[in-house]
């Protein structure tokens, strides 16, 4: 055993070996820090699943609930709250807020503890089951903030004044909503009445909440079904938060595959060192089995040193990975105050399982073939150029390749995809490499380009370039869609695009405030707005169950928001049919939610509103641009036919920079709106989008360090050929300042080649994503290649010239002996 | 006297590459006949080409033999398989080679260490390989990397690594053949010293006639057989 440690330390000082450890060392570490975060994400998204939906067993809708659900729970024995929750502007003195209110009863939360506290200066503490006095409101303590309102004082809500007595610092219920831009308030459910928020129009959303033992709760839930009105929907806890919690995974994952990018990188520069360690090792080989040594021992031999050695890479990798990882939870508690569990030590292991993997795969059968070494080499003094990597390639690199995808993605078509898609992404780099480096060096016969004859050994060059193009090009992808793409995306909306949308706007108010916007000069519509369920398509009814996308499902499940309206909506586009005009009557959809739900042109859809049936027949279609930030209707009805219906009016309108004291004008004098204001959540998304985005292009720092990696890989391997070649010129008489010229000039050709290609590959790359994902205009970014250029000839030639500059400090006649 | 090595009627054909394409088989040793007594030396010349290396692989049981009989330490070397022909050598074979092939990241010590720790040897393997190195004169620059030594030093390394294991047997393939004429005759001395003081068999391959003359024996090897050469002494 000592022997092999003793062994171990003195191949430590072979540079290969300290090459084939940083590039374990590197996978590892990237696949731990994105591992435990991903990770710690996951499980607090787990963990919130049963607090967000606030008890065992919720009832939800729309509408009020009826009262024999509540005698349903006494029944079986379950404990009950009741919660209604709304958006709704709250005013403290001149200054307004949008909040979301939250009324509770008693009883409230069923699951976890409130915590707060009655100083904002003191650490919130479990407020033992106290919910807010009648008259009293408790909020986040963002609300404090942002209204600059301090403790106790006094606040008004609809028609109604409260004392704001603590500040809540956990909702157990709250979830994690990245996009709830309105801070929390919580009331006394007894109190809500007379604030006048509610009318039978007004968005709110009406829950039960319900706990007990299972029995109970299974008995619950078989009764309720029974009885749910359409509006109504039963959660529990097998299907709270799916969605978002499959989204957060998936995304996890994908990150995580982003990150085995970094990985396979590392595994070129494994397979490039364990080439060039085998030149190395041959001899040794050779003189070792001369000396009596068996095949199995030398086997054991160097498969305990590279298991060693990614063991201790693994393990390495795994510690470093868990402090960024903790460097980055902290950092993503600043931004957004999410609650992250501990990680688990899955992470850890899958980094150590890639590194044994990683070296299994792509070091081990190269030195595989040491075994094959023939002592008789040794007396011949020829050592035969090793096979190609052909047959290892398919053999054992793409396997490893392909195991180390499936680990991360743990679902084997995403990995099969992935796989493919990394093949055939390499392999487009490839070629188009070699079919520049092939026209430069045609091109390098040409007197005037023959400073371009370096080029012509492309072969060598080749690898270069597509390693350090690859990882180039996923860095300055990541850069262009976090910058270029949003900002064109933000010039794509004009300056004096709505900045507010304001909703829940009572039908008897229409006139005054219509009047009130004449008063401030504002040029608005104000469009009604009638909720209804799609309950019949062609007089066949239809339900959810009808549908397997979930998308569909969501939309039977909820109810649409129609409006009826003359004129033909500007940021539309007409696909079929015709607009309103005295003859047409009928209705008119948007693109999208034909397609989803399966109708079209001449088809006719029956609504559910408020307990009134209403058809008719489609005979128009619109394609809709949702991020015009006007008010947007899935459908719509001829003019004038809906309003007999209860209904609200919402609108969108441009307030001026200038009169920031126009909104909270208008809601003291109209209490009920609601005004949202989208610049903020624009800016809110945009930040969040950054965020992420930075994120994940950290993830993709580790291709570009592997990129360096592969690159120093690439020339160490090839450090024999310049060798020689370098000794040639020497002994020609190049003078040292003419050498290093040649390697400078060869590297910052190559580096800048690589660049021009990774550039232009994420030009044409951001440009089809930004077309097909965010409907954009085309826009050509000469900068990126400039970027890409300058980067990569610089970072080449930088790392080539660290490597290579040894040799020209030798002698000439000491290279020639070697 | 024990016999180290026996061989009778030894053959060795290889496939070369033809100018027609096709592969030709070339004779390189026709009927080779030699036997090696324990604790003496044996020189084998030749031209280039002439196939001295083959047949020093040969009898290393580095490769095995066309057609004939070979023993090594009485046991037939056609008759074991790879590991089982490296397990008879370890410990009891030694080798010098032309160009020393120490293993460059090592030190002097620890290039001498090596066949020690390789082997089934206890006790103290650093004195042991200090000693072997103090035997050359170079115990001062045991902690050096071999490849900051001259070629001459090199090969004395190479010599204590070939000796420290106290084999009984040393193969030595043009030993001086990389070195200067005056370096080389000191590694010579040195090498039939040590041979001498541990009571070594040694095969010597090389070009060198003046090196053979000083072996008890020495053959030439011509047209793939072997012949005695007369001594001068």
């Amino acid at each position: 055993m000592r022997v092999y440690w003793r062994q171990w330390i003195r191949r430590w000082r072979l540079p290969e070996m300290r090459l084939l450890f940083l590039a374990l060392w590197i996978s590892a570490l990237a696949v731990a820090a994105v591992g435990f975060f991903t990770d710690r994400v996951e499980s607090a998204m787990e963990r919130q699943a049963s607090q967000v939906l606030g008890g065992d067993l919720v009832v939800s809708s729309s509408r009020p609930l009826p009262d024999n659900y509540r005698q349903l729970a006494t029944q079986v024995g379950a404990n009950m709250a009741e919660v209604i929750s709304f958006r709704s502007m709250l005013s403290f003195g001149e200054a307004t807020q949008l909040v979301q209110v939250k009324a509770v009863s008693t009883h409230y939360p069923l699951i976890g503890q409130l915590q707060g506290s009655k100083d904002l200066n003191t650490v919130g503490l479990s407020l033992n089951g106290q919910l807010p006095a009648s008259g009293q409101v408790w909020a986040e303590p963002r609300l404090f903030d942002a209204l600059q309102v301090p403790m106790n004082a006094t606040v008004v809500l609809g028609k109604s004044q409260f004392a704001l007595t603590t500040a809540v610092t956990k909702d157990p219920s709250q979830g994690i909503n990245f996009f709830q831009i309105a801070p929390q308030v919580i009331i006394p459910l007894a109190d809500l009445p007379a604030t006048g928020l509610l009318s039978p129009a007004s968005r709110a959303e009406f829950s039960l909440l319900f706990t007990g033992s299972d029995r109970a709760i299974r008995e619950l839930k078989a009764n309720l079904e029974t009885k749910l009105a359409p509006t109504e929907r039963i959660r529990s806890l097998q299907e709270g938060a799916q969605n978002v919690q499959q989204a957060l995974q998936r995304a996890g994952r994908f990150i995580g595959l982003a990150a085995l990018l970094s990985v396979v990188l590392a595994g070129a520069a494994i397979v490039l060192t364990a080439a060039s360690l085998v030149r190395h090792e041959t001899r040794s080989v050779a003189v070792l089995k001369a000396f009596g040594l068996a095949r199995r021992r030398i086997l054991v031999d160097y498969l305990g040193n590279l298991w060693l050695l990614a063991l201790i890479a693994g393990v390495l990798g795994a510690m470093v990975g868990f402090f960024l990882q903790a460097l980055l939870a902290y950092w993503l508690v600043q931004v957004v105050a999410i609650d992250l569990p501990a990680a688990s030590w899955t992470s850890a292991w899958v980094s150590i399982v890639t590194a044994l993997v990683m070296v299994t795969g792509f070091a081990l059968p190269a030195l595989l073939r040491l075994l094959d070494t023939s002592p008789m080499q040794i007396l011949q003094g020829s050592f035969p150029r090793q096979k190609s990597l052909a047959n290892w390639l398919i053999l054992s690199i793409l396997p490893a390749i392909f195991i180390l995808l499936w680990i991360q993605a743990r679902e084997l078509r995403l990995a099969v995809w992935v796989f493919f898609g990394l093949i055939a992404a390499v392999l487009l780099f490839w070629w188009i490499s070699k079919l520049v480096l092939n026209g430069l060096a045609r091109l390098s016969t040409r007197p005037a380009w023959q400073w371009l004859a370096l080029m012509r050994q492309s072969r060598r060059s080749l690898l270069l370039v597509v390693v350090f193009a690859i990882g180039l090009f996923t860095l300055l992808l990541l850069t262009a869609l976090r910058t270029d793409l949003i900002n064109r995306w933000q010039a794509s909306v004009p300056a004096d695009a709505p900045n507010y949308f304001l909703i829940n706007i009572q039908a008897n108010e229409q006139a005054k405030l219509e009047q009130f916007f004449q008063q401030k000069q504002l040029q608005t519509t104000l469009y009604p707005m009638i909720r209804g369920r799609l309950v019949e398509i062609n007089q066949q009814p239809v339900t959810s169950d009808d549908y397997p996308k979930a998308e569909a499902k969501r939309m039977l499940e909820r109810e649409f928001n129609l409006s009826s309206f003359a004129n033909f909506p500007e940021s539309n586009k007409l696909l079929a049919g015709k607009w309103f005009d005295t003859q047409t009557q009928g209705f008119s959809i948007e693109k999208g939610i034909g397609e989803t739900l399966g109708f079209n042109l001449g088809d006719s859809l029956t609504f559910d509103i408020a307990g009134q049936r209403f058809t008719e027949t489609i005979t128009s279609v619109r394609e809709v641009r949702w991020d015009s930030m006007q008010p947007n209707f899935f459908v719509i009805a001829a003019p004038g036919t809906l309003l007999d219906k209860p209904y609200t009016l919402i609108t969108s309108l441009h307030v001026p920079t200038a009169k920031p004291e126009l909104i909270p004008q208008m809601i003291r004098q109209f209490p009920s709106i609601t005004a949202i204001d989208t610049s903020a959540i624009l800016g809110q998304v945009r930040s969040l989008v950054e965020q992420a985005t930075l994120a994940v292009q950290g993830v993709f720092a580790f291709t570009l360090v592997t990129g360096l990696l592969v690159l120093w890989s690439a020339l160490q391997a090839q450090k024999p050929e310049r060798q020689r070649e370098l000794a040639v010129l020497k002994s020609l008489g190049a003078s040292s300042q003419l050498l290093r010229q040649r390697i400078w000039r060869e590297f910052l050709l190559l580096g800048g080649l690589a660049g021009v290609l990774a550039g232009s590959l994420t030009m044409l790359a951001a440009n089809l994503l930004g077309y097909y994902l965010f409907d954009l205009a085309l826009s050509l970014n000469p900068w990126l290649i400039l970027l890409g250029a300058l980067v990569g000839a610089v970072l080449v030639a930088s790392v080539a010239w660290l490597n290579l500059r040894s040799l020209l400090r030798v002698a000439p006649m000491a290279l020639l002996k070697t | 006297m024990e016999t180290v090595i026996a061989v009778s009627h030894l053959q060795k054909q290889v496939l070369a590459a033809a100018a027609n394409n096709n592969k030709e088989t070339l004779n390189i040793l026709a009927d080779i006949n030699l036997s090696i007594v324990a604790g003496t030396s044996v020189a084998i010349t030749g031209t280039s080409g002439s196939g001295k290396s083959t047949l020093l692989g040969l009898l290393a049981g580095l490769d095995v033999p066309s057609a004939g009989r070979l023993a090594l330490f009485r046991q037939d070397l056609t008759k074991l398989s790879e590991d089982q022909r490296a397990a008879l050598r370890l410990g009891k074979v030694g080798f010098v080679f032309q160009s020393f092939h120490l293993l460059e990241h090592l030190t002097a010590l620890e290039n001498v260490l090596l066949p020690l720790e390789l082997g089934k040897h206890s006790g103290d393997l650093k004195q042991v390989a200090l000693a072997a190195l103090e035997q050359v004169g170079l115990v001062a620059r045991a902690q050096q990397l071999v490849t900051k030594l001259s070629g001459g030093e090199q090969q004395r390394v190479a010599l204590a690594r070939a000796f420290v294991t106290q084999p009984k047997l040393l193969f030595a393939d043009e030993p001086t053949g990389n070195l200067d004429r005056h370096t080389g005759q000191e590694v010579a001395a040195l090498l039939f010293r040590l041979q001498r003081d541990h009571q070594t068999t040694l095969v010597l391959v090389t070009h060198d006639e003046s090196l053979a003359a000083q072996c008890d024996a020495w053959y030439r090897l011509m047209e793939g057989r072997l012949q005695r050469q007369e001594q001068a002494a």
